[in-house]
């Protein structure tokens, strides 16, 4: 069992259950659906998201192409932001979930750093309806409504049924027949973290590293604004 | 619409650099205070020329860790909670066991200084011990912080912890050798003590440095970004600040025969050491979170 963790890896355990998500790239039409329904379901403030979907343009015109990437939080089998968790704040389920206890986090942002799919953030204190703020916060995987028998938000709503939720140990459950027929791909498996969320044909563009610079930092000034906005004082570059 | 984002960014900044570079030089000052008491007449005695300092050390050393403290719950977004690292440990966070050990160092310089109040000499001498042990364990700890994260490749390197060792190691040098120049007790005695520990972390840091040349130049694509990141961004404070004026050239000084152990050249070249120190740890804390940004 990785060290760390509060629940051991339950993918493949006869009797246990592994929430995964099937993200099927070929269905993806980019309308950002899933974005707007994840800021509604936990009104997440401007400037950090819970859930995005990558834009990537290739090539050159006449012959260009412009793919989708939904991303979200991979609610790893080996989750290294629970190993670095010094309070023990964002802990895993048994059922695969990691999860976060928002009373416990002291936001020393340490989770933030650890996760290599950029999937957490800091929620501001100043916010105006729900009240959880100073906190670090993720993706969820919708657990209070799957307990409940229901899809996650983002997946509820994709009107492209790009994204498929389901339980991975459960042999008939649609996540399963995809990721055993078809050719699916999980995002940086080199390191270590045994990610569930698996793409179906993605493009090698957006599943590894590059070097080349965005060409647009709209999304970046966002996120500026947002850590100014949000900041303590003008030395402190603390970002609440 | 947007290509490849830039998003949820949530920086270790200014306190996290300003708190590593301060816990750094507080352990090794009280480790050069508390060094006649632990080591006695080892090495020919030769540590106990540190013993006007004693007093002296304690007092800046708890100073500093009055200053990490506060400047380290101030970045936390909930800076109420601060115990909790320590009430509900995690034992594979080294920011459980930095917050458990940060207390327990400040407790060990009281009793030192306690029992050099007392003239309890062996109280000092297990309070120096273990208070010495704890005070390796701080810049150990921040290394370690960074090492642990297995996906970032900048800072998933074993070298990291003790290179941080060995940055205190110069900054707590600095401290020790501005303040016995200032007083006037940089006398041959203490200028050879200092001196063989600033040469030795400086030859060390040399080395780090190169390593760390060598590792991200041969390395997979991300440490290849992230020598990208350092040249572009970093440029003056990685070449400029960190190898020129903080190895290069108090290397040089210190290695240099005849003016070496010099209190003036000496105290210069430690100030140089503790100001690459401070950017060495800089530039690896920023440039190890901007990899993986375009992912």
């Amino acid at each position: 069992m990785p060290v760390g963790l509060q629940a051991e890896p339950s993918l493949g355990v006869p009797g246990k259950k592994r929430w995964a998500m099937v993200v099927d790239l070929r269905r993806c039409i980019g309308c950002m659906a899933c974005v707007c329904a994840d800021k509604a379901e936990y009104d997440v403030p401007l400037g950090v998201w819970r859930t995005i979907v990558k834009v990537k343009d290739t090539g050159h015109y006449p012959n260009t192409k412009r793919h989708f990437m939904p991303r979200l939080c991979n609610h790893c089998d080996n989750p290294p932001c629970v190993r670095n968790c010094p309070t023990e704040a964002t802990y895993k389920h048994e059922d695969g979930f990691v999860l976060q206890r928002y009373e416990r986090c002291i936001a020393c942002r340490t989770c933030i750093a650890a996760c290599p799919y950029n999937a957490r953030h800091v929620l501001p204190k100043n916010r105006d309806r729900v009240k959880i703020g100073g906190v670090v916060d993720k993706c969820t995987f919708c657990s209070h409504r799957v307990e409940k028998g229901l899809a996650p938000a983002c997946v509820q709503t994709c009107l492209g049924r790009s994204r498929i939720f389901g339980d991975l140990n459960d042999p008939d459950s649609e996540v399963s027949k995809l990721v055993a027929r078809h050719k699916t791909v999980v995002l940086k498996p080199e390191k270590g973290t045994r990610p569930q969320v698996y793409y179906i044909k993605p493009e090698r563009a957006q599943t590894e590293q590059v070097f080349a610079a965005p060409q647009s930092y709209a999304a970046r000034s966002d996120s500026e604004a947002f850590y100014k906005h949000n900041r303590g004082s003008k030395f402190f570059s603390g970002v609440l | 619409m947007f290509e490849y984002m830039s998003y949820n960014i949530a920086p270790w900044g200014h306190e996290i650099v300003i708190y590593f570079f301060l816990i750094g030089a507080a352990s090794m000052t009280f480790v050069y205070a508390a060094a006649p008491a632990v080591f006695g007449n080892v090495f020919g005695g030769i540590a106990k020329s540190m013993e006007p300092f004693q007093k002296t050390g304690l007092f800046v050393s708890l100073i500093l860790l009055a200053i990490c403290g506060p400047l380290l719950i101030m970045d936390l977004g909930q800076p109420s909670r601060f115990l909790y690292p320590i009430l509900y440990f995690h034992w594979t966070s080294p920011l459980s066991w930095g917050s458990l050990f940060l207390p327990l160092f400040g407790l060990c310089i009281l009793g030192f200084y306690y029992g050099s109040m007392k003239g309890n000499q062996k109280l000092m001498r297990w309070t120096g011990i273990i208070g010495s042990l704890l005070a390796l364990s701080m810049p150990l700890y921040t290394g370690l912080d960074l090492m642990v994260h297995q996906t970032r490749e900048l800072w998933s390197n074993p070298t990291i912890p003790l290179l941080f060792v060995i940055l205190s190691m110069s900054s707590g040098t600095a401290v020790v050798a501005v303040i016995h120049f200032l007083r006037g007790q940089l006398d041959e005695q203490a200028a050879e003590f200092l001196h063989a520990f600033l040469y030795i972390s400086l030859a060390v840091t040399f080395a780090l440095f190169l390593a760390e040349w060598v590792v991200l130049n041969f390395g997979t694509g991300e440490k290849q970004q992230a020598w990208e990141i350092i040249n572009q961004q970093f440029g003056f404070k990685y070449w400029g600040v960190t190898f020129l004026i903080g190895i290069l050239v108090p290397l040089v000084l210190v290695a240099a025969p005849k003016i070496g152990r010099n209190p003036k050249v000496l105290t210069l070249a430690a100030v140089l050491s503790a100001v690459g120190a401070f950017s060495f740890r800089e530039v690896l804390i920023y440039a190890g979170q901007l990899t993986q940004i375009n992912f």
